[in-house]
């Protein structure tokens, strides 16, 4: 089924603004002059139209209103409504610049036929002030093309060669052969008309004749387990609507239990009817059917969000889908008591991760490199990798990596009493600190691999000359000289790197 | 400061009256049998998993110290159900203070994971938690779970979170400020309420404290840790992290008490620098330490 919405942007002025008491067109600059891209109902009824120069058209109708064409408020509201068409079928794909096709292949169930779900989609859209003309056929270009001309299905034959989308010298030189029809062309034979005007035309011809079939790509993939629930009275209420949520998540685990699987990912959404939607979304650190940690996660969720669910006239449709499973076996708990503290702690990770942000709650794993500040990555704890061992330290050793990093370094001015040598004494925070203790230098050449020319000489970065010293007061602190004096710098910089306990 | 009394165990229960009431599971109904079992077991007088609990303090591994802790108690050292605060004795000491949190966590965990919540912004200004060192410590990294927390009362309410959940080993929480916000009598109770319940340790590191002033909170204990100087391993390097500990405030009344630990990777153990050892060399011996020098003791009245 397609949807074509003839005249979307001037809609979506109307309805931000009010009706204009004069017709009024949108208009955009090309090529120095102002061009009408979208004239209103009114307009065209005075015989304006898309790619009229705004001056010829005030011409003729004197009190015709110009705005700017927005172009991109378009593409949003588009995408608005392929969501709020959600309600009918998952497989919704938007054909920019003013349609939607959706795939209602068996989602008709609850309409007596796909023709009354179609007027059901025609009434909602209306009553927001959207005119729609809709069309059904077997395949998602035909329908397409019958409702951009207004036709219904059955009537491709009566689709003008245009209607192929080809470009204007393909459709000139059709009509200009006498096939003005798509009917024209559908009774004669394939390999000439291939021949004459391209294989493309004789795929798009079958497109349009429903001979063959192209896949839509849906704004949304398709959820692993969906359940929802429709509601012939709205649901005003919120805590209606979360139990309504925990049953379907209930439900949807029962099928996933069957399938040895749990939920890591689960999207919910609350169709209010007025055409808002409501979208929740919720991760877990690993995979779950358990209906409590669920409620706490949506609980959480639900207290994260920036601004309130406001039910408003009431949700007439709940549905959850469970977007990402994993393999979950049945766990058997010990008679005897004892916690499953490994679930807790996902659990706790889950419910955090939920609340603050996955990219919040890290776990730390070892990078491959020796630079100091990127030997190490923090990944979000939810998906975090198995634990790759770090490099146990030698014994007897004192720490030789602070445990506390600037990122980036600090600047501290050093007195040493060589150029090349220890630092003697170094300010830090516009405080002196006198260096009783060193170890070092620790070299720590650059990446110079990663750059450009690295392996000539002077281009491969400043090599790092880290010293581990103490101050007099105890503090221990990880100091470096960036650049090797005298060869790679006349003067070069001391940081402070970190700090020791 | 009301964000964190949302005690998710009561938005938990489902009354059964309600017609939207999630059906008994088969893990509610699992939990019920194992309550009923437990308690014939605890009748009979098996001791059931539940209740063969590990140790309920943790010690330094100090003696001197361990004992003058032990208080009215039944064990040497802290209580680990508890909340324990950690003071840096100035800005610089933090990485001291947040080391010596590290390592009683370490001492204590019994392979369960560290909770390290901290507040963004501040840890990226003062110097973040970096593994490689933390394993240099001895600690593996992989059992830190850290949350950078976007602001004060949201670290508060993860530590609430993870003071509930005894998955948890340790929770530690960084504050930055002399007054940090959500930071009070009634927050600080409730963790440690907590605590008491789950039977999780819950340290409180804070940062630029006023440590002459400090803010009243419900903690067991408060700890002042400060860098001290190391003993010098050859050549002149810095040795062993070493620290300077003094309790400021212990719910039975102790006082006074200050020691100088040096950390032992190898044998994850503190030992006791003060027993008779030289200070360390160049003729600085700083003032603190020799005020510290013996710990005045015992308990107060």
């Amino acid at each position: 089924m397609a949807l074509f919405l003839p005249y979307l942007p001037t809609e979506r002025i109307i309805r931000a603004r009010g009706q204009p008491e004069a017709p009024f067109a949108l208009t955009e600059k090309q090529r120095g002059a102002v061009v009408i891209t979208a004239p209103d109902r009114q307009a065209v009824a005075l015989g304006l139209g898309v790619g009229m120069k705004l001056a010829d058209a005030r011409a003729r109708v004197p009190d015709l209103l110009a705005f700017d064409h927005d172009s991109l408020a378009d593409a949003q509201l588009l995408d608005r409504l392929a969501e709020a068409c959600e309600r009918y079928t998952p497989m919704i794909a938007a054909a920019p610049p003013h349609a939607l096709i959706l795939d209602i292949t068996g989602a008709a169930h609850f309409y007596n036929s796909e023709e009354a779900l179609a007027r059901d989609v025609e009434d909602r859209l209306d009553a927001t002030g959207y005119s729609a003309h809709w069309a059904l056929a077997s395949t998602p270009d035909a329908a397409l093309a019958l409702a951009r001309h207004g036709l219904k299905e059955g009537a491709e034959g009566q689709l003008p060669v245009s209607a192929l989308d080809m470009d204007a010298k393909t459709h000139q030189a059709l009509e200009r052969a006498g096939l003005y029809k798509i009917g024209d062309l559908s009774d004669r034979p394939r390999p000439n008309l291939a021949a004459r005007f391209g294989m493309e035309l004789t795929l798009r011809l079958d497109r349009l004749l429903g001979v063959e079939d192209r896949p839509i790509d849906p704004i949304r993939s398709l959820g692993n387990v969906t359940t929802d629930r429709r509601f012939p009275e709205p649901l005003t209420h919120i805590d209606a609507a979360l139990n309504i949520l925990e049953e379907l998540f209930t439900e949807a685990s029962e099928h996933l239990e069957q399938r040895g699987q749990g939920a890591r990912m689960i999207r919910m959404m609350l169709f209010r009817c007025d055409g808002d939607i409501a979208k929740l979304g919720v991760e877990t650190g690993a995979p779950t059917r358990d209906p409590l940690l669920f409620k706490r996660l949506l609980r959480e969720r639900i207290d994260a969000l920036n601004d309130e669910l406001n039910p408003g006239f009431g949700y007439d449709l709940i549905r959850l889908s469970i977007v990402a499973a994993e393999p979950l076996a049945v766990k058997q708990l010990k008679l005897e008591g004892g916690e499953d503290l490994e679930a807790d702690e996902v659990a706790l990770v889950s419910q955090l991760s939920t609340r603050m942000g996955r990219e919040q709650v890290q776990k730390f794993q070892p990078a491959d490199s020796h630079i100091p500040e990127q030997g190490l990555l923090a990944l979000p704890a939810l998906d975090a990798p198995p634990p790759t061992p770090w490099e146990i330290p030698p014994s007897n050793n004192p720490p030789m990596r602070p445990l506390h990093m600037f990122d980036p370094p600090q600047r501290v001015q050093v007195i040493a009493e060589v150029p090349d040598g220890p630092p003697h004494r170094f300010t830090w925070r516009r405080k002196a600190h006198q260096v009783i203790r060193y170890e070092g230098p620790e070299r720590i050449g650059s990446e110079w691999w990663q750059r450009k020319h690295g392996q000539q000489s002077g281009k491969g970065g400043l090599t790092r000359d880290y010293y581990r010293v103490e101050d007099i007061r105890g503090r221990r602190y990880w100091l470096f000289r960036h650049g090797l004096y005298g060869e790679e710098k006349a003067n070069p910089d001391w940081f402070l790197h970190g700090l020791f306990a | 400061m009301n964000n964190i009394d949302s005690d998710s165990v009561q938005v938990m229960d489902a009354s059964p009256i309600n017609p939207f009431a999630v059906p008994e599971t088969a893990g509610q109904k699992a939990a019920t049998l194992k309550a009923r079992f437990a308690k014939i077991l605890s009748a009979s007088g098996v001791k059931t998993a539940d209740a063969e609990d590990g140790p309920t303090h943790f010690t330094f591994g100090v003696g001197r110290i361990d004992t003058a802790l032990r208080g009215n108690a039944a064990a040497d050292g802290l209580p680990k159900a508890a909340l324990h605060e950690i003071h840096a004795a100035e800005k610089t000491d933090m990485t001291s203070a947040a080391a010596m949190a590290l390592l009683l966590a370490e001492r204590c965990r019994e392979g369960k994971p560290i909770l390290w919540i901290t507040e963004a912004e501040e840890a990226h200004r003062q110097g973040r938690l970096y593994p490689p060192g933390i394993a240099e410590l001895g600690i593996d990294p992989d059992t830190i779970i850290h949350i950078d927390a976007p602001d004060n009362i949201t670290a508060l309410r993860a530590a609430a979170d993870g003071v509930r959940s005894s998955a948890m080993g340790t929770v530690i929480v960084e504050l930055a400020g002399k007054r940090p916000k959500g930071l009070d009598l009634t927050a600080t109770r409730r963790l440690s309420l907590s605590a008491q319940k789950s039977g999780v340790l819950n340290l409180l590191l804070r940062r630029d404290s006023d440590t002459q002033d400090p803010l009243p909170t419900a903690a067991f204990s408060r700890w002042e840790i400060s860098a001290a100087p190391s003993i010098p391993l050859e050549a002149n390097a810095p040795g062993h992290s070493t620290f300077d500990i003094t309790l400021l405030r212990h719910r039975s009344g102790l006082y006074g008490l200050s020691a100088r630990l040096e950390w032992n990777r190898d044998d994850r153990i503190f030992r006791d620098r003060q027993a008779g050892e030289a200070a360390p060399d160049l003729g600085t011996v700083p003032a603190l330490s020799a005020d510290r020098a013996d710990h005045q003791g015992a308990r107060a009245a």
